[in-house]
């Protein structure tokens, strides 16, 4: 803290780039950029410094200014973290995007937040195109790729930063001042916008210390995408709040290379999703045992519950611990995790990281006795807490009560102490560590011509933890078949997400839903897994 | 039209471009939002359109177009 907090400085661009310099790790590699084709470019502290610098000088020079809301729509390029600390440093509220949202997912978000500006690069354009009139407040799209302006008013940033100044002062920034702002999905109604604050970095250094376990001349590879939280907490703010030099890689999973990386890299933790190790869990073993990781100490795991199974299989083929860390976009920071220094309990989240206060409550808000299910719960006020649900303020206060945040997972804490996931209180899903609000898919598939109603539900699934299954009922005179599916599957990866699309379709007579109009997503539930659903008593006949 | 053309307006759907040229050579990394859930629909596609199927150890095996174009040519043949 005494070294990450000068002056009452909190501004997130600052400490990741000009404190670093400051301290002495101006030289030190920041981020070693590797391409899909394995080439890399390596960055210095220095080089942020002067990059977020630049960008901090053009967002100024077009009038942005302290609250204004800037996006960005971008793979994982070095410009995406130039962007995103110049603006923080300016102190705009910053909310990268996943570069795989389709339209209306863009438009959602975007829309919502009255965004000024965008930054993305000329081939997502298309997307951008079919939605700017809806986007009344959007002042500047920017994009990365093109040396000069484009038509349509799209300005070019590496024209904007060609006469920039290298140098900004940036503002002395509170606590309590907005930064990052990621939408979060949930079980009804459009995402919602979860505002964090500079002081989040607080809570974000002191877990990717604590819990992460990094050192200050470790190599560290987090292969969250920036558009996450993760991403953000734990690919940008806490290493380089640390000096911490990191491993970013542009290309897709390909077990191959990523422990090409592992190994050549020298890295020394990794941060990774269950749905990925369980994928490598799939290989065949003898590809692991061509690699050397003696310079790997530990994996992270972040997303999704960790299965035993996984634990395992790292002990015995990769000889490695894996620890599982629990938080959510609301929390900014690992609230719950396994760690160096304490007995992994496999399957089990782990415990409160230092200074947390975290209890199972009752639907009675009364505490749970050990091993007693009820909602998993933290006492409200540390540092990275969010602020607010931007323009929902009321859906924010629901969150809280009693002076605890209620997060909505159930759960239950065992006589050592350890917390243990068991579900969900409400309808979102959780597929391969994201998650996905029904509605919103729902809302994408009444979109085509041939669907008359829909409910959409997680079911669990072996590789992503749970899988998204739509349940369809299909306007009179409309067959389904191959192609229709196909139709599906390409509508909702274009509107929604490739992460939305689902993996199981259900062509069903009716939707059951309660006589006042909710869908009975239980029921769908118990039907799809063989269960018994329960009291029916509610449901409308149709 | 050839495998390759078929293909390529097979990419366009899926991935919602019309400028997608695709190359034997062209991979994951090529294409913006190919990724290992939308590599199922485009699987999808293909099935369809060609009227094939593949087994589960192929479709893990794709790396490239060049590798699909030569397992689709292969099963069009036969």
């Amino acid at each position: 803290m005494e070294n990450l907090i000068k002056n009452n400085q909190y501004n997130i661009g600052h400490i990741c780039t000009r404190l670093q310099c400051e301290i002495g790790n101006a030289d030190k590699i920041s981020m070693r950029w590797i391409t899909p084709d394995m080439q890399h470019v390596d960055y210095s502290f220095n080089d942020l410094e002067d990059q977020s610098n630049k960008c901090a000088n053009v967002l100024q020079s077009l009038s942005l200014s302290k609250g204004d809301i800037m996006f960005t729509l971008l793979p994982k390029i070095p410009e995406q973290f130039f962007v995103l600390l110049g603006a923080l440093k300016l102190q705009l509220i910053v909310s990268p995007l996943f570069a795989n949202f389709g339209e209306e997912a863009i438009l959602d978000r975007m829309g919502d937040a009255c965004a000024k500006v965008l930054v993305t690069k000329k081939s997502f354009l298309r997307k951008i195109e079919k939605i700017k009139n809806h986007l009344f407040h959007l002042k500047y799209v920017i994009v990365v790729d093109s040396e000069s302006d484009l038509p349509s008013d799209v300005l070019s940033y590496p024209a904007l930063i060609k006469n920039a100044k290298s140098v900004f002062e940036t503002p002395l920034t509170g606590k309590d001042t907005p930064s990052l702002l990621h939408y979060t999905s949930g079980s009804t109604g459009k995402p919602k916008g979860v505002l964090h604050v500079h002081g989040g970095i607080i809570t974000i250094n002191q877990t990717t210390k604590e819990i992460l376990g990094l050192k200050e001349n470790d190599k560290y590879w987090c292969t969250a995408d920036q558009g996450w939280v993760t991403g953000t907490s734990y690919g940008m703010i806490g290493p380089w709040s640390l000096g911490i030099t990191q491993i970013h890689f542009s290309g897709q999973y390909s077990p191959g290379i990523w422990f090409t990386i592992l190994e050549k890299e020298k890295i020394n933790v990794w941060y990774t999703a269950p749905t990925a190790l369980r994928m490598l869990m799939k290989e065949d073993s003898a590809l692991f045992k061509k690699f050397n990781l003696k310079e790997l100490r530990h994996i992270c795991s972040v997303g999704e519950p960790l299965n035993p199974e996984v634990i395992n299989w790292s002990r015995k083929i990769l000889a490695k611990e894996t620890y599982d860390t629990w938080f959510m976009t609301e929390t900014g920071a690992i609230m719950i995790a396994n760690r160096l220094g304490i007995d992994v309990k496999p399957g089990s989240m782990g415990k409160p990281i230092e200074g947390m206060e975290v209890a199972i409550l009752t639907d009675k808000g009364e505490l749970a006795q050990s091993n007693q299910r009820g909602i998993l719960c933290l006492k409200a006020g540390w540092e990275s807490m969010f602020v607010t649900y931007l323009n929902n303020e009321e859906a924010y206060k629901q969150k809280f009560k009693d002076g605890y945040y209620y997060s909505g997972d159930v759960a239950f804490m065992d006589k050592e102490g350890y917390y243990w996931f068991a579900g969900r209180k409400d309808d979102v899903i959780n597929t391969a560590g994201h998650l996905v609000g029904p509605f919103e898919v729902e809302s994408a598939l009444l979109e085509i011509e041939e669907v008359e109603e829909v409910a959409v539900i997680g079911a669990s699934d072996e590789i992503l933890y749970e899988k998204i299954v739509a349940f369809i009922k299909l306007k009179s005179g409309n067959i389904y078949n191959k192609e229709l599916e196909l139709k599906i599957q390409v509508h909702i990866a274009n509107k929604v997400s490739t992460i939305a699309v689902p993996q199981d379709i259900v062509v069903v007579e009716g939707i059951p839903k309660t006589r006042s109009g909710k869908i009975m997503r239980r029921v769908l539930k118990a039907q799809y897994l063989g269960q018994d659903a329960g009291d029916l008593s509610t449901m409308e006949e149709f | 039209m050839d495998v390759r053309d078929k293909m390529n307006g097979i990419f366009r759907e899926v991935f919602n471009d019309d400028t997608i040229q695709i190359k034997p050579e062209t991979t994951a990394n090529d294409i913006e939002g190919w990724d290992s859930f939308s590599h199922v629909t485009l699987i999808t596609a293909i099935e369809i359109r060609f009227n094939i199927k593949f087994s589960i150890k192929e479709f893990m095996s794709f790396k490239s177009v060049g590798d699909l174009i030569r397992c689709i040519e292969r099963k069009v043949v036969v």
